[in-house]
């Protein structure tokens, strides 16, 4: 069987690529980019110029992860922006309707929905690309490890966009849904570090299995990744040493061990990013969702 | 080709669709009548799988295929009350699009399109961008996009709302044409002398019940007691009158001068067999009309007065 470009896919791309908008988003884009890159630099040399001594080439290693960080936080706020009004905005045309009359499964409709917005932030990625090759060239980090972090960032890129489209068919307009997938990052960056404070706070040092919840937050899984590339130890220090098997229940002490959490978070990102879909195309299918709404009504 | 049997839809405690059976059989072009609000939209949303119903059954075809399934799906071709079109797309595009959503080869729907686009009537716009389209022409494009996947029965939602008179007359003829094409039609409207003219059935809907249904004829007949007339005559009028009155189907309401009002509770053939048998008894018309703005005022009747 042919593989087909999904159907919304191919019509978003269209749209998109002929709005004036995107010229100027790329636009932005880069400017955002450009100008962290440059600001890095000016930071490193003055610190390296201060020192008096050493070798500038070493420092700016340093150009990647601040760049990519940027970059990464981009994504973090653009990706759920397009997802969040994608949904609402085909109801508000109510072409949303014609397409659920359509043998579209709500899931494919959801994930189209997804991959549209992934492929579009990809543009984007793709034009920064040359930028971060930069701080690969100076820096001296191996190639494969730009390879790694686009797989990263695309990884990223579809748990944003799930968490944007699952606001989208929980809300009616698209604002809302925006807010919503901010109140989400809120609770998954944030709120998922509560169990370990309190832990540390009221526990007896003893973390326990506590920081398991941290697999699902994308910020650790950035830190962890990040740390793995520059210095090739986890965050947990070298190859998870720092913990002793008391320290830690003994999940968390078998993931601490050199790239595993990597993976795991990994992993759990990618179903935290399913499950936000499946949820989606759950709500936005009516034989589920019994109430059925009625959209704005047009001239009376 | 669609049984509707006792469907039922309820908003909270608002029951905007009461038990309503209905059957229309293959090949009808069917016309759903009834003022704002009456619940034909909500129906047909139910028909389409686009809600859920509260109660009762909705079967297409032969099949017994559930609502919202895509076996039924692909029976179904609809247009809504209401739809927007995508900035940046092209007519061509926006067929492509619908048709890869029903897994169609890109060959069959190029080929499709061509055809549909004729018949429609936008061949000449294929390379041109949907929101460019005058109102009736996106209200046509969604009727070819609607029978891209050659469904047996075509829904459509009030397609006259917001088209100007030259618009209506085509998307009439274009009805008719897909009917010829043996293809069950069916079309909302609050409209009733509207769907009078192209509909061989219908049924009123009134505040979630369907208050009359079946051939056009039988209800214009079954809600009357006739169709009031209007007739003029040259000279002859008592003769005229003597004769009207022996008619059996035939009541007469006023005489004046030459004109005559009477009413007529026969079918279409006995009305035209009544102008025969005036005119063989030498009595000259001028006129022989039926009183316009007549199915209003009985729709109303019906509908219990104006919203
Ligand atoms: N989502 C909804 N929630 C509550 N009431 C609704 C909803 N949709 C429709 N209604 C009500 O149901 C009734 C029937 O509406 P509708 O089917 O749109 O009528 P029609 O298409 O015949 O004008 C109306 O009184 C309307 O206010
Ligand atoms: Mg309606």
């Amino acid at each position: 069987m042919k593989i087909r470009l999904n159907p919304i896919v191919k019509k978003d791309l269209h749209v998109t690529v002929r709005s004036m908008r995107l010229s100027w988003s790329l636009f932005a884009y880069e400017a955002a980019l450009t100008v962290t890159f440059l600001l890095a630099l000016l930071v490193i040399q003055q610190a390296n110029s201060y020192m008096g001594q050493g070798n500038i080439y070493a420092s700016l290693i340093y150009l990647f992860p601040t760049v990519a960080v940027a970059q990464v936080c981009i994504v973090a706020l653009y990706v759920p922006i397009i997802t969040a009004s994608s949904i609402s905005g085909e109801k508000e045309r109510q072409t949303f309707d014609i397409m659920m009359t359509t043998c579209m499964s709500p899931f494919s409709i959801v994930f189209g929905k997804v991959c549209s917005a992934v492929l579009r932030i990809l543009f984007f990625v793709a034009a920064s690309t040359p930028i971060m090759a930069l701080s690969f060239v100076v820096g001296g980090l191996s190639w494969i490890n730009l390879f790694y972090y686009l797989l990263a960032v695309i990884l990223f890129s579809v748990f944003a966009g799930s968490i944007g489209i699952f606001a989208s068919a929980f809300c009616r307009k698209s604002v809302a849904a925006v807010l919503l997938s901010f109140v989400l990052y809120f609770v998954i960056f944030g709120l998922s570090f509560v169990p370990v404070f309190l832990r540390l706070l009221f526990g007896s040092g003893n973390g326990g299995e506590s920081m398991l919840i941290l697999l699902g937050n994308p910020a650790v899984f950035f830190e962890e990744f990040f740390m793995q590339i520059m210095t090739g130890e986890s965050l947990f220090g070298r190859s998870g040493g720092s913990f002793d098997a008391d320290d830690v229940g003994l999940i968390t002490y078998i993931l601490a061990r050199g790239k595993l959490w990597m993976f795991a978070s990994a992993a759990c990102i990618l179903l935290m990013a399913f499950l936000f879909m499946a949820l989606a195309a759950w709500k936005v299918n009516p034989m589920h969702s019994g109430g059925g709404r009625r959209p704005a009504k047009k001239q009376a | 080709m669609l049984y509707i049997n006792n469907l039922t839809k309820n908003y909270g405690s608002f029951t905007a669709v009461d038990r309503l059976n209905l059957h229309i059989p293959e090949g009808d072009l069917f016309g759903f009548v009834g003022p704002n609000g009456a619940g034909k939209t909500t129906t047909i949303r139910i028909v389409c799988g686009l809600l859920k119903a509260s109660g009762g059954t909705v079967r297409v075809g032969g099949t017994n295929a559930a609502v919202g399934s895509k076996a039924m799906k692909r029976l179904i071709g609809y247009v809504p009350d209401f739809f927007g079109v995508y900035d940046n797309l092209k007519v061509r595009e926006y067929m492509e699009m619908y048709g890869s959503m029903y897994g169609m080869t890109y060959r069959d729907i190029a080929r499709l399109t061509d055809d549909l686009l004729e018949l429609v009537n936008l061949s000449d716009k294929k390379e041109v961008y949907v929101d460019t389209l005058s109102r009736g022409m996106k209200q046509r494009l969604c009727v070819a996009r609607a029978m891209l996947h050659n469904p047996r029965l075509l829904i459509l939602d009030e397609p006259n709302s917001g088209l100007d008179p030259r618009a209506r007359v085509e998307m009439k003829e274009l009805l008719k044409n897909l009917r010829s094409m043996g293809k069950t039609i069916v079309i909302s409207s609050h409209i009733l002398s509207e769907l009078a003219e192209m509909c061989n059935s219908i049924g009123i809907m009134n505040r979630g019940h369907l208050v009359a249904a079946g051939q056009i004829d039988d209800i214009m007949q079954q809600l009357a007691g006739g169709s009031r007339i209007h007739i003029h005559v040259l000279s002859e009028t008592e003769a005229a009158v003597r004769l009207l009155k022996e008619q059996a189907k035939v009541r007469v309401e006023s005489v004046r001068e030459n004109d005559l009002i009477i009413t007529h509770s026969g079918t279409e053939e006995e009305i035209c067999a009544l102008i025969g048998s005036l005119i063989q008894n030498q009595v000259i018309l001028t006129d022989f009309h039926r009183e316009e703005g007549s199915l209003e005022s009985l729709f109303m009747q019906l509908t219990g007065g104006a919203q």
